[in-house]
């Protein structure tokens, strides 16, 4: 028997994994559904030879490292870019959608999830107004280099990314407008210490602060999203000071004029496929699901590991160093390393994944969302873009005495169209907790195929079982 | 503390809704509906057909479960795999024909006063279920239905290729015509669930969601209440057992007797969202067919025996995607978007299990539905109401009864030995 690791997702985790797992001799198979390694934060630009000056000196260097070092490590790395791993058949095989969407079954010795995570959606009155975008997909579209979003922009969310984000498009030559952080600023300040556990990046924080006072852009603080005016496109956004649970302050609300609004109230971890393995989850404080793993990255199957944000949000950093203790211990269950070598090893990384860990525990402190948000939504605002589904629709489900995530669903229809939920489940979950006063209302179980699939794609489907030997 | 009920229904699904929905229409009991859902329970899995001609004769999920019985018994005899024997249709006998015609026609009026009185629609649609003819074989199958329902001729309708293909455009040209069941209609199964929960609800039952009743309280020959994990006792004068695939356990408990119900797995197939390209219903040799309310198809079903295990398989679902393929080619270049599995209550001979048991007081069974639970809810709601008032009965279920199977005996058929 000579399988190899399977690693699903090639961004900072799952490449840092294959090139520990290289390190030492061992093959291994990464599947990556886009076109370009990289995941989220490393993609880097969609065409090769454009100079992207505007994501600074720091971001260029880390990008250059991660995919240097991989490339060195290339020839025992098989690398299917443009594959959709689709569906789970228990704890041994996956299916997959590979670049001419045929379905094919891959088979592992051992196998590293590390799918990312996704953003969460924050429902507002005008928040599917076309103009309106996730502040992660945003960044994404300047990283890449291909397309800038409209003049002026308007950020509103909460979290480092904000003035990150502020600070590229300002350099990219778009106009900011303002960035809203929804905490106050005393809540960060008081994280100042726990956040000096990673000096750089505190250092290029107040940078970024600095850079925006320079270039006069406001940031305010403890100020958020309400709603958006416009008719088929955007054209401002109401904001209003936030209390301490996020409940906004009508009476001070401004309007900003905007093309584009960028909204980012954090992440939440990409969890279909953990969840159809049947692997073990829990929920996290902030309410979002989670696959649970031990010191060794392994989930409550020993052979399937995690790595990066699907076990929590905690950054690229830290993905990568879960990454490499995530390939150490399938080394070790390969016996290539010794229990003893692994161990020594497994140190080095979690010293430094530490000091990220305490970090982000800062971050998420004063990131930490206010129910009042759920309020926002008007009687009419959609909540389930895929089916419709309103938040009056939700609201009347509640007071007919649904208590669950899945009665919602059979309810309402929310989370029954093409994205199973990942867009409303967040929304949805923070109501049913609300009204039941239970911290677990239960989750949505995502059914094959995780994204939908051409009915032509099962053409050959089990003759010709994905051969990676 | 204990609460105190006229009548506990210990299960949610469609069949303990109808009859909590029926008993609250009198207004003159106190009535709890507990529920618990369980991965696979078989209303929310279901694909609401209303299919009264076509399950009774064995179409819809009966020919796939016909097929498989046969191929079986085939290979037993045989010792290997063979060409299925399907010139002799499975047809249920007439007293389960009665049973589900009538239920069939209460639709109609069940639509209108749901709707009316409490606001909700189960998207009751009128579509004919079509047998789609590929080969003499079908031909055979289908000729062979018709010979032996003579007293349903007005609900049958022949389609040649020509009539097929005007009137289905998008089924397969390969396909020589169809046999069609004018009575067989659809709703959807989740939303006749809720529409029966919470016109109850509105009604006055009480209804205690997320709760499992974990023993069942007797004094001597009497059920008297039953104890649950999450919410305490509740006494009553009835306990009806509606517990759908999970309905064996519960009657043991009250009974000390097991009645035969197994779970028996169906996969199904959803689309994304089509414009609408099928009228109605359609049931072939492969797999059966229809298009709800939202545009989405759904395709069905496996019948397996594989306890209450829910995963979805590739071969299975594969099997229905060519089955499907076949059926409607254009299939082929759209996109899959959801696949489930479901747990019917199957009975050993495929009828429900309802009404009273031998020696035992204050429990009435109202399960073992097998695949027409959805279909067959109207009905079993209104018989559990007068059995519980102590009324005349539409019709005789002396077929129906749990003591039809002699359950003492330990060598009684079950699904896994037909199988």
């Amino acid at each position: 028997m000579s399988l190899h690791p399977v690693i699903v997702g090639g961004g900072p985790a799952g490449m840092a994994a294959a090139i520990e797992l290289a390190r030492h001799g061992v093959h291994c198979t990464l599947l990556e559904e886009a076109p370009r390694l990289g995941g989220v934060v490393y993609r880097g630009p969609l065409r090769d030879g454009v100079q992207l000056d505007y994501l600074g000196p720091r971001y260029a260097k880390a990008l250059a490292k991660l995919h240097g070092d991989f490339q060195d490590r290339r020839a025992l790395i098989d690398v299917c870019l443009n594959t959709r791993v689709v569906g789970a058949e228990g704890t041994r095989a996956l299916v997959m959608l590979d670049a001419d969407e045929r379905a094919q079954e891959i088979t592992y010795s051992q196998l590293l999830l590390a799918a990312g995570c996704h953003e969460r959606s924050v429902p507002f009155p005008g928040w599917t107004l076309p103009g309106v975008m996730l502040l992660g997909g945003l960044q994404l579209q300047i990283k890449s280099g291909v397309v800038k979003p409209q003049s002026p922009v308007v950020i509103v969310g909460t979290g480092p990314l904000l003035p990150l984000v502020a600070c590229q498009l300002h350099a990219s030559g778009v106009t900011v407008a303002g960035v809203f952080e929804a905490c106050a600023f005393g809540k960060i300040a008081k994280e100042s210490l726990a956040l000096l556990n990673k000096p750089q990046l505190f250092l290029d924080g107040m940078s970024m602060l600095a850079y925006l006072k320079l270039h006069g852009i406001a940031m305010r603080y403890g100020w958020g999203v309400v709603e958006t005016q416009g008719e088929d496109e955007l054209r401002s956004v109401t904001v209003a000071p936030y209390t301490r649970s996020w409940q906004p302050d009508l009476s001070r609300a401004e309007q900003v004029v905007a093309q584009t609004l960028a909204v980012g109230y954090g992440f939440i971890p990409r969890t279909q496929l953990s969840q159809q393995m049947g692997l073990e989850h829990g929920f996290s404080d902030d309410g979002y699901l989670r696959a649970a793993a031990n010191d060794w990255q392994q989930s409550s199957e020993p052979h399937v590991h995690l790595a990066g944000d699907m076990g929590g949000i905690r950054g690229g950093e830290a993905a990568m160093l879960s990454g490499q203790i995530a390939a150490v211990s399938m080394l070790v269950q390969r016996d290539v390393l010794t229990a003893e070598e692994a161990l020594h090893l497994r140190e080095r990384y979690l010293a430094k994944l530490k000091s990220v860990v305490r970090f982000r525990a800062a971050v998420d402190r004063y990131t930490e969302r206010g129910a009042g948000q759920t309020a926002l939504p008007a009687a009419d605002t959609v909540i389930c873009r895929c089916e419709n589904a309103t938040r009056a629709d939700i609201d009347r489900a509640l007071s007919q005495g649904v208590q669950d995530m899945a009665s919602l669903k059979m309810r309402t229809r929310v989370s029954m169209g093409d994205c199973q939920g990942r867009m409303c489940v967040g929304y949805c979950s923070d109501r049913l907790r609300e009204a039941t006063g239970r911290q677990d209302v239960g989750w949505l179980r995502p059914r094959f195929p995780i994204e939908p699939i051409p009915f032509s794609a099962f053409q050959n489907f089990g003759t010709d079982a994905f051969n990676h030997e | 503390m204990s609460k105190f009920y006229d009548v506990v229904i210990a299960g949610g699904g469609v069949i303990g809704a109808s009859c909590a929905y029926q008993l609250s229409k009198r207004r003159n009991l106190k009535v709890a509906l507990i529920d618990a859902k369980r991965p696979g329970n078989a209303t929310r899995a279901s694909a609401g057909g209303l299919w009264a001609i076509g399950e009774s004769v064995g179409l819809g999920c009966g020919v796939i479960f016909f097929r498989m019985m046969s191929a079986n018994r085939k290979r037993e005899a045989q010792g290997a795999a063979v060409a299925v024997e399907s010139s002799t249709p499975h047809i249920l006998p007439d007293s389960f024909f009665e049973f589900a015609l009538q239920s069939n026609a209460m639709y109609p009026d069940l639509h209108r006063e749901l709707q009316e009185n409490h606001g909700m629609d189960f998207k009751f649609e009128k579509t004919g279920l079509k047998f789609v003819i590929y080969d003499d074989e079908d031909r055979l199958y289908a000729e062979h239905i018709v010979a032996c329902i003579p007293h349903f001729a007005d609900q049958v309708r022949w389609l040649d290729q020509a009539a097929l293909r005007k009137a289905e455009p998008s089924v397969s040209h390969e396909a020589r015509g169809a046999l069609e069941f004018l009575c067989d209609h659809q709703v959807s199964p989740f939303r006749l669930a809720d529409a029966y929960t919470e016109g109850a609800r509105q009604n006055g039952v009480d209804i205690f969601f997320n709760t499992n009743v974990t023993e069942v309280l007797r004094q001597e020959s009497r059920v008297v209440g039953v104890q649950t994990a999450e919410a305490g006792e509740f006494r009553c004068d009835t306990l009806i057992n509606a517990g759908g695939a999970w309905a064996a356990e519960l009657s043991e408990w009250a009974t000390g007797t097991r009645i035969p119900v197994n779970p028996v797995k169906g996969q199904i197939l959803l689309t994304e969202r089509m414009p609408k390209i099928l009228r109605g219903c359609l049931t072939t040799s492969d797999c059966y067919v229809a298009q709800k309310d939202n545009g989405e198809i759904l395709i069905g079903s496996t019948t397996e025996d594989k306890g209450f295990d829910v995963t979805t398989t590739y071969p299975e679902i594969n099997g229905l995607v060519q089955g499907a393929i076949r059926c409607i080619p254009e299939l082929e270049h759209i996109n899959l978007k959801r696949c489930w599995a479901g747990l019917r209550p199957g009975s050993p001979d495929e009828l429900p299990i309802l009404g009273p048991m031998k020696g035992i007081q204050g429990y009435l069974n109202a399960c073992g539905h097998f695949r027409t639970g959805i279909l067959t809810s109207a009905i079993t709601g209104v018989l559990l109401d007068k059995l519980v008032n102590d009324e005349a009965l539409p019709l005789d279920i002396t077929p129906f009864l749990a003591d039809r199977f002699d359950v003492q005996k330990p060598a009684m058929v079950n699904l896994a030995e037909m199988a």
